[in-house]
């Protein structure tokens, strides 16, 4: 398991090379909240298409799908994050992400925009060692709860790597 | 990476591979060879070749320890080339030593393709080596000692004469050229010793040799000339002069006739001229080595290509047209993607072969060390398999022969004592059957004792019934759990920590199944099945609601309807049953074991699909059959791994021709015992 620290280094890492993603964060909704992932993270975004389903997964784990050949596992942030689901639709998303060389697809209700977020609009969120958010911005009134992949998948990655 | 760089490593990979290849022909001859008590010519020719091969091409790498030793086994076997009848001298000194020399040549191959190298040192096996060599040429007795040269300081009688030599510059290895030149000097001389003493010994002898050259204090049994006469046809000798006497030196100095005397020895000449023989004899080389990631990603295109045509000819914009030149034209492309894709398959597919000759070097080691008498019989050696399928399982069977050497064979006495012959006899075989290969590892030993084994589980806590309840198959099976270690004594061979449970996994990885059987005191029997290839299954898809599965087509017996409901017999469990043949099987319903929703429950509409798994059999009940395809087989993604799929049923998934995807089903693991 990598640790969070080395997470930091690899992000530095990854703006110094996608220069101009530095700052940029993918937005996308579940219900009204908005969600933030830092947009270097982000491989591409899908429509929502069928998703073959897996036996024996946790129910947030929707299947797997068929990506130019490659065979990526779906998981639905909503049913991750403990929300209701709900049927989905023409808006319904998936964001492909690259985690640790891995490709994994993420379910969304939808994708609003790309947004620069300064460093200054971006605010700590209390301790909470139990949730998934990284930090919080605020842009003209709009708050993006910033998604903390590593701990997003902490559960997921435990038991791969042992 | 500079191209330099790139240039001199592939280079090392060549010499790497190159090298081993010739070892394990070096092997192979040499157990053949001791076995049958002899060397024919041939073999002493293909030796002698493949040593000045190694020592070549490790002196061009400038690996000089390879070189050297390479060096003094060619030396050996060109002396031997010459008189095949000293052979019987020496033949089993010789043996050893050129086993020891091959494990050195690996243990130093093993070195370069490591993090870092360091050099190994030969001398000891060197130094050995040109002692036989002397006793094959009759100057020495054939009384192995341990130290060969003569004491250092002699008196020196009056009519000694003292003979300074000196090699070629950059001949490289004097000492040994100069210890060989002593051997060849011996029969001349009533006395002799040199300075440095015992060169060989020594290597760094060679840097004295080289300022000061090497100086030869004897006493000749003749007269001088026959002394000048041996030096002067010996290689590498730039020059030489005679001191007569120690106390007077009288300088008589030769100049050898040719400086570079190097093409003209007979030593390189009878070396190019079997080389010449050979060429001329053998078969033009028309094999080539190629990067086994290179095949992988052929393979990888080649799936893509299967996928992508079935995508072409299931495409729905096509759907209710009738195109008949299209149709003969996808046929046209099925048969050349068909042929493509078994050529490719063919290319990664290799003889069992060299993993055999590997246990046979393991055997003859083994029951050298262990005071044992065993042989390994090898059985369809020319079945292939996916090379990644090859590597996988060297190491499980290394295991398994070691095991059976080490704790089934019994001591020479104990087996006469038992009425068994002498010899214990480990038999390997392999077989292919379609699409899976079957291979037998039998030993004719103690066998598994089923108390010992059961008293084992239990002080390790392994038992999860009563003892009672256990049938003899499943106390075999016990050997395979994690932790169960019948040795309690670690030995050299066996019982490094590793089980057979990693045999198992090891195994199981490659998709493989083993199992065991045994009888106490007569012996005991692996039996894997391994399939031929992983990368592509023919499959027959079903369907099960909207999930697609495919099913190897290797596993299915046959598949039916059922007439009626009262074919099938509800066991007291609630599970199902089915009679077949006089054969009752039980029923599985693919739907329930995976909880899908959708899908029918009525066995009348659905159908039954009799499939094979290791001995026992069951039916699995599904919606339909969807036809039969060739599929790509995809790992599920490592992000999925928590969930072990492979252990439960599902053995991988494929992407199909309308881009969807199908998971493949694994027979073995589907159904729990």
């Amino acid at each position: 398991m990598r640790k969070a620290g080395n997470n930091m280094t690899e992000t530095a890492t990854e703006s110094v090379k996608y220069d101009g993603l530095q700052d940029r964060y993918l937005l996308f909704c579940i219900g009204d909240t908005n969600y933030g992932l830092p947009l270097a993270m982000a491989l591409e975004i899908l429509n929502i298409q069928p998703i073959t389903r897996l036996p024996c997964v946790s129910p947030y784990i929707k299947g797997i799908v068929n990506l130019r050949g490659k065979v990526i596992p779906v998981l639905d942030v909503r049913a991750k994050l403990g929300m209701v689901e709900r049927g989905y639709d023409d808006a319904t998303c998936i964001i492909v992400i690259d985690l640790h060389d891995m490709h994994i697809g993420l379910i969304a209700d939808r994708v609003s925009e790309v947004l620069t977020v300064p460093q200054e609009n971006i605010i700590a969120p209390p301790k909470n060692s139990a949730s998934y958010i990284d930090s919080v911005s605020d842009l003209d009134g709009k708050t993006v709860l910033n998604l903390d992949c590593e701990a997003f998948f902490r559960d997921d990655l435990d038991q791969n790597l042992s | 990476m500079s191209n330099d760089d790139f240039g001199m490593e592939s280079l090392l990979e060549v010499f790497i591979h190159e090298t081993e290849g010739m070892l394990e022909q070096l092997d192979n001859i040499l157990l053949e060879s001791e076995r049958a008590k002899s060397i024919t010519e041939e073999n002493i020719n293909t030796i002698f070749r493949i040593t000045h091969t190694i020592k070549g091409s490790a002196a061009m790498m400038n690996y000089g320890g390879i070189s050297s030793l390479a060096h003094s086994v060619e030396d050996v076997f060109y002396i031997l080339r010459e008189n095949p009848s000293k052979l019987a001298l020496v033949f089993n000194s010789i043996f050893d030593l050129v086993f020891q020399a091959s494990d050195f040549f690996k243990k130093e191959m093993e070195g370069l393709q490591g993090e870092s190298y360091a050099e190994g040192d030969p001398s000891e096996i060197i130094a050995q080596l040109e002692q036989q060599a002397g006793v094959i040429k009759g100057e020495r007795p054939p009384v192995v000692e341990s130290v060969p040269a003569p004491p250092q300081e002699k008196p020196v009688s009056p009519d000694a004469v003292r003979i300074r030599i000196v090699f070629e510059a950059d001949c490289g290895m004097e000492n040994i050229r100069a210890f060989m030149l002593l051997n060849l000097l011996q029969p001349y001389c009533e006395e002799l010793s040199s300075v440095p003493a015992n060169p060989e010994n020594d290597s760094s002898a060679s840097a004295a040799i080289i300022r000061d050259g090497f100086l030869v204090l004897c006493r000749p049994a003749g007269s001088v000339d026959d002394l000048a006469k041996v030096i002067e046809s010996s290689l590498n000798v730039k020059s030489y002069e005679i001191l007569e006497n120690a106390a007077a030196p009288e300088d008589k100095k030769t100049e050898k006739a040719s400086p570079a005397p190097g093409e003209a020895d007979e030593g390189t000449a009878a070396q190019a001229k079997s080389e010449a023989q050979n060429l001329s004899k053998g078969v033009k080389q028309s094999l080539i080595s190629v990067n086994q990631t290179k095949l992988d990603h052929l393979m990888d295109l080649v799936g893509e290509i299967v996928t992508a045509e079935s995508m072409v000819v299931g495409n729905p914009d096509l759907k209710g047209l009738h195109l008949d030149s299209f149709t003969k034209s996808i046929r046209e492309l099925r048969k050349l993607t068909d042929e493509l894709q078994d050529i490719v398959m063919s290319i990664r597919m290799v003889p069992l072969q060299g993993t055999f000759f590997k246990m046979d070097r393991i055997v003859r080691d083994m029951s050298k060390k262990l005071g044992k008498k065993a042989e390994l019989i090898t059985e369809g050696g020319d079945t292939e398999v996916d090379k990644t399928i090859n590597d996988a399982i060297v190491d499980p069977f290394m295991h398994m022969i070691r095991n059976s050497m080490d704790h089934a064979i019994e001591l020479p006495e104990e087996r006469l004592a038992l009425g068994k012959p002498e010899t214990g006899r480990i038999t390997i075989s392999a077989k292919n059957t379609g699409g899976e290969i079957f291979i037998t590892i039998s030993d004719d030993g103690s066998g598994l004792d089923t108390d010992k084994l059961l008293k084992k589980a239990r002080s390790s806590g392994l038992l999860t019934k009563p003892e009672s309840e256990y049938t003899e198959k499943e106390i075999f099976n016990l050997i395979l759990l994690p932790g169960f270690s019948t040795n309690t004594a670690v030995t050299e061979f066996s019982g490094r920590g590793v089980g057979m449970d990693v045999v198992r996994k090891n195994i199981e990885q490659v998709g493989g199944t083993i199992s065991i059987a045994s009888e106490k005191g007569k012996g005991t029997t692996f039996t894997i099945k391994i399939p031929l290839t992983l990368a592509i299954v023919d499959g027959m898809n079903i369907a099960v609601g909207s999930t697609v599965f495919t099913l190897p087509i290797t596993a299915i017996r046959q598949s039916f309807k059922i007439g009626d409901e009262s074919q099938i017999i509800h066991n007291t469990d609630g599970s199902e049953m089915i009679i077949l043949r006089g054969e009752c099987f039980p029923v599985l319903r693919l739907r329930d074991v995976y909880s899908i929703e959708s899908g029918t429950e009525n066995l009348l509409e659905g159908i039954m699909i009799q499939v094979d798994c290791g001995g026992s059999g069951y039916c699995i009940f599904t919606d339909e059959l969807i036809g039969e395809y060739q599929v790509v087989v995809k790992p599920f993604p490592i992000f999925l791994n928590r969930y072990d799929l492979k252990n439960k049923g599902l053995s991988g998934c494929s992407v199909l021709g309308d881009g969807s995807i199908s998971l493949i089903l694994d027979v073995n693991t589907l159904r729990k015992e």
